[in-house]
This record gives structure tokens, sequence and C-alpha cells, in this order.
């Protein structure tokens, strides 16, 4: 195994609810890995980003952002909308958090009636409600793997995602009140409203994220203390008593 | 201010009983009253007589501060005032204030009311309390769930203020000090301290671009998180001109500032930063008032921060303080870790960050403890971190990720059991860093760290 590149879109505004230690931890995860070297770039509002012309990038990351920030970075995106389709259909590992997903949606819906075009590469769309905060509990399966993890958000996506979706809910919602389908899923393209630190709380996702990065028998930092951690939770979160909101 | 019904009236009595009732009870009668009034009468707030001038306070960080700073002085100065110090800062908890303060026809008592008032509750009573001034400490990122996110935040305040208000706004702050842009104001900030960065170093910073251009912001000094005096490379943005600045000199526990062309001196009540910036805060507003320089240092002297946010006892050359580190949000909180640290001499900190209300029905969202500075913990002078509480697994793991190492975390369920895991060798200092909810088991937790070191209370 040689070098892990890691590429953070927009930390300076994709960067909310502690979600770049979804990227942090992930690099600790690597360099505790024999072997590995990790190249880390953060790409500016105001630059071009790395995948747009390198072929070597591991994973692709965007956490969630305020509602002015999801304008600037499609009008920042649009221009790569083929380049990023062309990443998907390749198999490029991408991973975005709470409402950084729907910059890849068709449309956001304002209560004032504007709609925002997204970049339209899923064939879904956001209804944005700023007085209806939604708080939930998410306990969901992905290929035999248990995800726990936390929505906070003013937007649910509705649309069909039966064919690409991420999590299979088993407690709480999905993309929207009443659906049992989480995020979006093209290939290696992840796509959850999961918002925080969703790896660091998702230690076999974690390990699976790494193995698409191709690491073979990938090891985590703390893995001892993030297993024992996710356990808690994982048991709490299917207990019936627990309430989701 | 619409006028008073047969529905108000109604309200207004009702809300009066249930007050006398609760406090028969020996409650506190600071919610419901007010809240029972609302129901009886929706724009109850619009229709009872307001305090002739009305100082609102909000903000994330240092309201609940300012305001008692605000009254305990204004007190001391001879002023009649009314404000809602015992309880809460929604709509309800104004409403109960101002019932409480008014005769049982609904006529203010009182020429001067001071408010705090929760961010999120602005458009339920800025419209109907109409404040001549409206004071700002500042706006961070808060409870997820809650408040989402510092911009979210300034659009409700913003919407919600009458045109009438002036402004008392943080200059340093670049979110908050753009409050009501078409509003009167003046601004308050501390001048260029010793400890100030290039750049910010904390985890979070919600103001990295310009508001106008979107490139990313400069500062001529960074203090934390977007706390600083920023400029905008590309265009004219720029933090404002204070009408008020504070020279702030830590060391001698002074502080300086311009009022009416002549230089006055206050001592610090604190000696953190973020404690500095309520008392210039309160300065600001006291002047606007007209109260003189000597009235408010009359003031200052009479002040401490109080016991449930801070306490600090000796025994045995060990100094035991409590610190209240409120819990969800981060900023609070690495504002804390940031003091424990930089204070002299070697440390055991207990952390307490449990919120006990959500365990009792659900799981936590810890997300926000990713946002929080942990980081700052891992220090050659941090002996030891002890966590205490339910979560107590997840705080190891975010010591841990934050590079501390795992020899000197130790972890248990119980608050209580925490004092029993401290070392208290080498130790200075044994901070204990709590939860709002957990005021009450920090403090236990300081009279058993007492008992332990076997000696009375000295300080």
């Amino acid at each position: 195994m040689g070098k892990i590149v890691i590429e953070v879109l927009y930390p300076e505004v994709a960067n909310l609810y502690g979600d770049l230690f979804n990227m942090k931890y992930l690099k600790q995860c690597f360099e505790v890995n024999p072997e590995v070297t990790v190249e880390w770039i953060e790409d500016e509002l105001n630059g071009k980003p790395a995948f747009a012309s390198r072929d070597d990038i591991s994973v692709i990351y965007m956490g969630p952002m305020t509602e002015y920030s999801q304008e600037l970075v499609i009008e920042k995106l649009l221009p790569y909308k083929d380049r990023i389709n062309e990443l998907i259909e390749k198999g490029q590992l991408f991973l975005m958090t709470g409402n950084a997903m729907e910059i890849f949606e068709e449309r956001i819906e304002c209560e004032d009636g504007r709609k925002i075009a997204g970049l339209g590469i899923f064939p879904l769309y956001a209804k944005r409600k700023m007085f209806q905060r939604y708080n939930s509990l998410l306990l969901g399966e992905m290929e035999n793997m248990k995800i726990v993890g936390f929505k906070s958000q003013f937007t649910h996506t509705y649309g069909n995602n039966e064919q690409e979706y991420m999590i299979q809910t088993l407690r709480g919602d999905g993309i929207h009140p009443g659906s049992k389908l989480e995020g979006m899923r093209r290939n290696n393209f992840l796509g959850t409203y999961l918002l925080g630190p969703v790896l660091v709380l998702n230690p076999e996702l974690t390990k699976y994220v790494m193995r698409l990065c191709g690491v073979e028998s990938p090891k985590l930092a703390f893995e001892e203390e993030t297993v024992k951690a996710y356990q808690i939770r994982l048991k709490e979160f299917e207990d019936e008593k627990t309430t989701l909101q | 201010m619409a006028r008073k019904n047969l529905r108000f009236y109604i309200a207004i009595w009702m809300g009066r009983l249930a007050r006398f009732a609760q406090r028969m009870l020996g409650m506190n009668a600071t919610y419901f009253p007010g809240r029972l009034a609302i129901k009886l009468c929706p724009d109850f707030i619009n229709r009872i007589d307001k305090p002739q001038t009305i100082i609102a306070v909000t903000g994330t960080n240092g309201k609940t501060t300012v305001c008692n700073m605000l009254i305990d002085i204004l007190t001391e100065n001879g002023y009649d005032l009314m404000n809602n110090r015992a309880g809460s800062n929604t709509n309800a908890g104004i409403a109960t204030a101002l019932l409480s303060y008014a005769t049982i026809g609904g006529k203010a008592k009182k020429k001067l009311g001071i408010l705090e008032i929760d961010e999120r509750s602005s458009k339920l009573i800025y419209p109907y309390i109409n404040p001549t001034y409206v004071v700002c400490t500042n706006l961070f990122r808060d409870s997820i769930q809650r408040n989402a996110h510092p911009e979210y935040i300034a659009d409700i305040i913003t919407s919600a203020i009458p045109k009438s208000t002036k402004m008392i706004l943080n200059a340093d702050d670049p979110i908050s000090s753009r409050l009501a842009p078409e509003n009167e104001r003046v601004y308050f900030a501390i001048d260029k301290l010793e400890s100030d960065l290039e750049a910010p170093q904390n985890i979070i910073n919600d103001c990295r671009i310009c508001p106008k251009c979107a490139t990313k912001l400069k500062y001529h000094y960074s203090r934390y998180h977007h706390i600083g005096k920023v400029y905008c490379p590309a265009c004219d943005f720029t933090s404002p001109t204070p009408e008020y600045l504070a020279r702030v000199d830590m060391e001698s526990g002074m502080m300086t500032m311009e009022l009416h062309n002549k230089a006055e001196q206050f001592e610090l009540v604190s000696n953190s930063v973020f404690n500095s910036y309520n008392q210039v805060t309160v300065t600001a507003v006291l002047t606007e008032l007209g109260l003189t320089p000597s009235e408010i240092q009359k003031g200052f002297e009479k002040l401490s921060i109080v016991e449930t946010r801070y306490s600090a006892a000796e025994a045995r050359g060990v100094e035991i303080i409590t610190h209240m580190a409120k819990g969800h949000n981060p900023i609070a909180c690495s504002c804390v870790f940031d003091y424990a640290i930089h204070e002299p001499g070697k440390k055991e900190v207990i952390l307490m960050p449990d919120d006990d209300i959500n365990h009792l029905t659900t799981s936590e969202n810890i997300t926000w403890a990713y946002d929080a500075d942990f980081e700052k913990l891992n220090h050659p002078d941090v002996l030891r971190v002890i966590v205490g509480g339910i979560r107590a697994e997840d705080y190891r793991l975010r010591l841990l990720i934050a590079g501390i190492p795992s020899e000197k975390i130790f972890t248990t369920k119980d608050e209580k059991d925490t004092p029993g895991l401290l070392e208290l060798k080498e130790t200075d200092k044994v901070f204990i860093l709590h939860q709002l909810y957990k005021t009450k088991a920090a403090k236990v937790a300081k009279e058993d760290i007492l008992k332990m070191l076997g000696e009375e209370r000295t300080v």
C-alpha cells in the first residue's frame, strides 16, 4: 500500500458540527497502518479543486454548511459537473455528510418559492423549512454494517432513491419523514444526512471506507476505544425505549 | 402597543394568581405564570405596559453575566429596575417578568428594565417590547439541535429588531457586529492583546469568508474562534471602528477605556478574556445610559462571578476551581479549556460534560465535542484528565483523538467517583469543568476533594 490522498472540499464553509473530524480521524487511521502515507488537500472556495486535474485522489469529502454557503458551493462546483460525473462512473470515492449531499441534487426548494438549482447529478430535490428544525437519531444498515448517527437539519430530500440509497433505516427516517432509505449512493459516491463525526461513530464504516481506498486489512486508530464507544451507542439506539427525537 | 382588553385583564390576573400560588409552594415562578398569560392572551407582551427604557441583552455567550453585572451595578447606583434575572429568557419568561413588575391593571411599576433574551425567541419578544437598546455580546455556534448555526441566529435577530432600537455591538465579532445593519449603533471592542494570534487556531471559526465577496478573511489580530480584528484582502469589508475601545492588561488586572475624552481605568473582575469582554460590554451600556466612570467603577468593585459558574477553594496548597463549561456549546468549552491551561501550575482536570436531560429519554448527540478544542488539554501541565458521566467512553475517544496520551485519561460513569481518580501528587490546581446541569455534582466533587486533602477551605 502506498499513498492515500484525502481531498477536503471547502473546509472554510463546509465544516459545521464537527464533521471535519471524519477526515482528521480517517487520516489518523491510515497513519496507524504500515506503509501508508497520507497527502492532505484542502480546496478553497476561490481555487480549483484538486479532483479537477488529478486522478490519484483516494477520497473526496465535504461536510455540512450554512444555506448561504450551499449556494456558493453550487456555484463553485457547477463548472466541474461533467468531471464529477466522470469520476463517479470511474468509481471515485466521495463522502458527503449533512446537507452537502443536496449540492448534488437537482434543486433546493425554499419556503419563499425560490428554487436553487443544484448540480443535478442525482434525480432528487430538497425542500427547506427554516422554522422546522428536524433532529433525530438514525439506526440503519449498510452492507451488513449497523450504522448509527445523528441528523439535525432544515431540509428533507424527496424523489426516488430506491436504486441509489446509502443506508436502509432500522429506526429513524431516511431522506424524508416516512422514507426508509437514507442518503444517496452511486458506485462509490456516498451521501448521507447523518452529520458530525460519522466515521468516528462507526468503526466498521471507517474500515469499509479504508478498504475502498485500497487498504486490504485496515486497522483503526484507537480501535478498542472506538469499538467500545460504538457498542454502547448501538445498544442505546437499538433500545426501543430510546426516543429518536 | 395594543390596547388592553378583557382577555388581557384575565391573563394578567391569572398569571399573577399562578405566580402567587407557585411562590406559596416554594417554586421560582419565573416561567409558568407568563406561559399561562400568553396562552390566555397570545399578544400579552404587546398589551402589557413596559418600562420606558428597556435594555435587552442577547448573544451566545456572556448574556447572563452581562445582565447580572448591569442589574447589580445599576442597583448599587440607586436605579430601581425590573429584570428577568431569576428565570427564563424566552417569551414566557419575559411575560412573567413583565407581569411580576406590573400593577394588577397592567401598568409598569418600573421605568427601567434589563432583560436577557434568548436569541431564538427574538421574533416573539422584540417587536412587542420595542427595546431602547439591544446589546449583543457575540454570536457563536451553539446547540446544533436548537440553534443550527450563527448565520441562522443572526437572521432571526435582525428580522425581529424594531428600527428604532439602538444596537450595542461587539466590533471584534464579524458576525454579531453586522446585526440589524440599518439601526443606529455603537460598538465596543478590546484592543490588541499580547496573547492575540495572527490567525485563528481553533477548530471552528464561523466567519472564515468575507460576507460581501466570499474571499477568505484575514486578521489584524485573532483572539479566539472568529473573534478578532478582520479585513478582507479583496474588498472594503473590515471590522467596524469601536466607540468603546478597551485596553486590557491582564497582568495588572486593569482595563483602560477612553470615555468623554479621558482615559478611565477600571479593575477587572476576572483574569479571563471572555469575562473581560463582559465587563467592556457593561461599561459601554452603562455609559450609554449616562452613568459616570466612577459610578461604574463603584459597581465593579462589588462584583464577583456567580458561584454556579465559577468557584475556588484551596487546601494544602492545592486550588480547586469549578468552572461551568456549557455543554453543547463548543466555544464556551474551548474558552474554559484555554483559561484552565493558561493558569500557572500543574493541573488535573475533571470533566463533567453530560447533558442529563437528554439521557432521560434519548441518546445524547455528542457531535459538538468535535467542534470543541479538547486538543488544548493536550498540554504538559495537564497531568490527568478525568471524565465522569454516562458518555465517558465517547469523551475518552475524543481525548485520544485530540492527542492526549491514554495514560493521562481516566473515565467513570458516575461523576461522584471522579475525585477518587485524582492523583494529587504534583498537582497545584484541580479544575472541575462542568455542564450547566452538573453544577451540583461539581460542588459535591469539590467538597470531596477538600475532604480528601484533609484541610478546611482557605479561600
